[in-house]
């Protein structure tokens, strides 16, 4: 509009235009003084305390000895951290850097790429160990639980939500009725839901959990209190005899983090199934008409036009399951229980009990700042990896 | 509403369905999972209506339902208090979202000033921010630790105002309003209206499905909040109904009976408004794209 008024009425214009600045200004001021307040301004200040010694009340600078006590070890860290950016660095080597060049000069991008993978990884396990020697032991085990945690249960969603949406899209009736039951736990308070659950996967030979077990002919099981790994739970036995002993990391979760990764299932296989539904909508029909005429079957349409045309969503739900992992606070810290010590806590859960429980701000601090690093490196990392081998229609 | 419910029920161009049975293994398949999912509700329901020594026993269903079990909790267990306390908290933070989110997000989709580019950027990246960076600090402010305000511990402020904005419902009102054409704006301009009231009069009656949408979102994750007002409700006062279950959890010992009786209580809203807006609820949510 001010584009259309002549030049003359130029100071009338600035005047209208001032009053315009401020309506906006005004507009926007209560939102963004909350998000400010209780957003933003938090993270300089948990920097701020993460730098100072406070317990309750605040104490000294002490610099960085907060995060040295988190990481135990500068180097170790270094390496950790280094490993996981030069992941980056090995799949640009891979799919970039020689792209240009004919003849053997992708071959050589190639080779130099797993090279640095190769040594990523080196970089990534030797600086785990170099931390796990000298620093927070419950810190760094709730981050090792927190990938369990991811691992367990992002893949058997997608792959579940996957199969529900595929069997609800063929035009089956009561499409809606199902939709809306799997859907039901998404919106369940967390706090109810794992009350519940605590309940189903009692210890106790009479509660569902361990029914099931018993009409299966299986001994009942601890569950929530089983502290130990499910490798041992399942096949203790026969590892025993077979002379193995695995420990540490590949020994795998426990069966009460087990129980809590079912949960996550439970959550939020029915939010993802919505998602692909939403998903599977926007595909268009004639490409499978086209592919049944030319012969296609069933799974190979399934195969090579559902999978690849749902990429972009498979990516989105995949990046924001692993950050929901991070986050998860409320279902474990329900579900997690004194007798269990710490098998459930995730990372989230070892930062808010070493605030809460132990009275550590500046340490709980430190731990939240380097989960933030650990979150925005991944989210890097994921956008890096996937964010362009998906199909973008 | 009404119109927009009618123009919804209109099935899109669906072929009138005929059973095949080559349906038969994916509704097998669908109903074990749907029996699977619904199985902690039925649990729940069921264990809710049993006397103390059903919920021992190897029991799948009461013989008779104790539906006293929920006068019992409500008003011995202060079920009563923490509900009234969780819809007084949302309705605010509700009422909140709608006024502070409408604004700013009216105002960076039509209003030009400087900086606008730079605040909504800024505004958008806070949606990357973990809520466990974040709830330290603003404990200790609430406390009144960081601006010298006093402590707001135990007070209503303390559970709605850090809840009453987010960059997320503001990004999808300002998709919604971008959409509506600009020629509305000029005519109502020459009618002598101001940006206020063209927002009032014109863009949030055309806007009713979006804020139906932010409405229905802002009750799900507010009325499921825990951990902050578990920092904040150091007495029953305020004690919202999450915290107020998990209090129980560790009071009721083995009274497995009340404590679903609790669960179905605080479940029970949230199922209700899902049940009756379904359709919108998980479109709203399919196409809004939140994960909470």
């Amino acid at each position: 509009m001010t584009r259309a008024d002549p030049p003359s009425a130029r100071p009338r214009v600035t005047a209208a235009r001032r009053r315009e600045w401020l309506t906006g200004y005004a507009f926007v001021l209560p939102a963004t003084l909350i998000i400010a307040v209780f957003g933003i301004f938090p993270i300089g200040y948990a920097i701020y305390m993460s730098l100072h010694r406070w317990r309750i009340r605040k104490g000294g600078f002490i610099g960085l000895d907060n995060y040295l006590d988190v990481v135990g070890d500068w180097w170790g860290a270094l390496a950790f951290f280094g490993g996981l950016l030069l992941i980056m660095a090995a799949h640009w080597l891979w799919t970039d850097a020689f792209r240009r060049g004919g003849g053997t000069a992708p071959l050589v991008g190639r080779l130099l790429g797993a090279l640095v993978l190769l040594g990523s990884g080196v970089a990534v396990s030797l600086g785990w160990r170099l931390m796990t020697e000298e620093g927070d032991r419950r810190f760094l085990a709730g981050l090792t639980r927190t990938v369990y945690y991811g691992f367990g249960s992002v893949p058997v969603q997608i792959v579940l939500a996957l199969v529900i949406a595929s069997l609800l899209y063929q035009n089956l009736r009561g499409q809606e009725l199902f939709r809306m039951l799997y859907f039901l736990p998404y919106v369940t308070p967390a706090v109810a839901a794992a009350a519940v659950f605590r309940q189903i996967f009692s210890p106790r030979p009479e509660r569902p959990a361990n029914v099931v077990l018993d009409w299966l002919g299986i001994a009942p099981q601890q569950w929530l209190f089983e502290t130990r790994p499910v490798t041992d739970v399942l096949f203790g036995g026969l590892l025993d005899r077979l002379g193995w002993d695995l420990t540490g990391f590949w020994a795998g979760p426990s069966l009460a983090l087990v129980t809590v990764i079912i949960f996550g299932i439970w959550t939020y296989t029915g939010y993802n199934a919505v998602i692909f539904l939403a998903g599977l909508g926007n595909i268009p029909k004639q490409l499978y008409e086209a592919a049944a005429i030319d012969g296609a079957t069933r799974v190979q349409q399934f195969r090579h036009i559902t999978v690849p045309l749902l990429s972009p969503v498979t990516f989105y739900l995949t990046v924001l399951g692993f950050i929901g992992t991070f986050q998860a606070f409320t279902h474990i810290y329900v579900m997690r229980s004194p007798n269990t010590r710490d098998a459930v806590d995730t990372a989230s859960v070892v930062i808010f009990d070493t605030f809460y429980g132990r009275n550590n701000f500046s340490l709980a601090a430190a731990q939240s700042v380097v989960l933030f690093a650990i979150i925005l490196i991944l989210t890097l990392l994921q956008n890096r990896l996937f964010g362009r081998s998906v199909f973008r229609g | 509403m009404a119109d927009q419910v009618a123009a919804r029920s209109v099935p899109a161009q669906r072929e009138p369905y005929e059973f095949r049975l080559s349906h038969l293994p994916a509704y097998v398949a669908l109903t074990i999972g749907a029996v699977i999912s619904m199985t902690p509700f039925l649990y729940m329901i069921s264990t809710s209506l049993m006397t103390l020594g059903e919920t021992i026993n190897r029991r799948l269903l009461p013989a008779n339902p104790q539906w006293v079990n929920y006068q019992t909790a409500w008003s011995e267990a202060d079920f009563a208090l923490y509900f009234r306390n969780s819809v007084i908290i949302t309705a605010i933070v509700i009422v909140g979202v709608l006024l502070t989110c409408t604004l700013a997000a009216y105002a960076f989709a039509r209003i030009e000033f400087p900086g606008r580019e730079l605040i909504f950027m800024v505004l958008l990246a806070t949606l990357m921010i973990p809520g466990t960076v974040t709830f330290l600090p603003n404990f200790l402010m609430v406390r009144g630790e960081v601006i010298p305000w006093g402590s707001w511990l135990n007070t209503l402020p303390a559970l709605t105002v850090p809840f009453m904005a987010t960059a997320f419902i503001i990004f999808l009102f300002r998709q919604f309003f971008m959409g509506i054409p600009h020629e509305l704006y000029d005519a109502a301009r020459i009618d002598g209206a101001g940006h206020l009231r063209f927002l009032t009069a014109v863009v949030v009656p055309m806007s009713k499905p979006v804020l139906m949408t932010a409405t229905l979102l802002t009750f799900v994750t507010s009325w499921n909040e825990f951990l902050w007002p578990l920092l904040v409700t150091t007495t029953p006062r305020w004690r919202p109904l999450g915290v107020g279950l998990y209090t129980f959890i560790s009071e009721a010992g083995p009274q497995t009976h009340l404590l679903m009786a609790g669960a179905v209580i605080t479940i029970l809203p949230v199922l209700v408004v899902y049940f009756l807006t379904q359709k919108q609820f998980t479109e709203g949510i399919a196409t809004s794209g939140l994960k909470g």
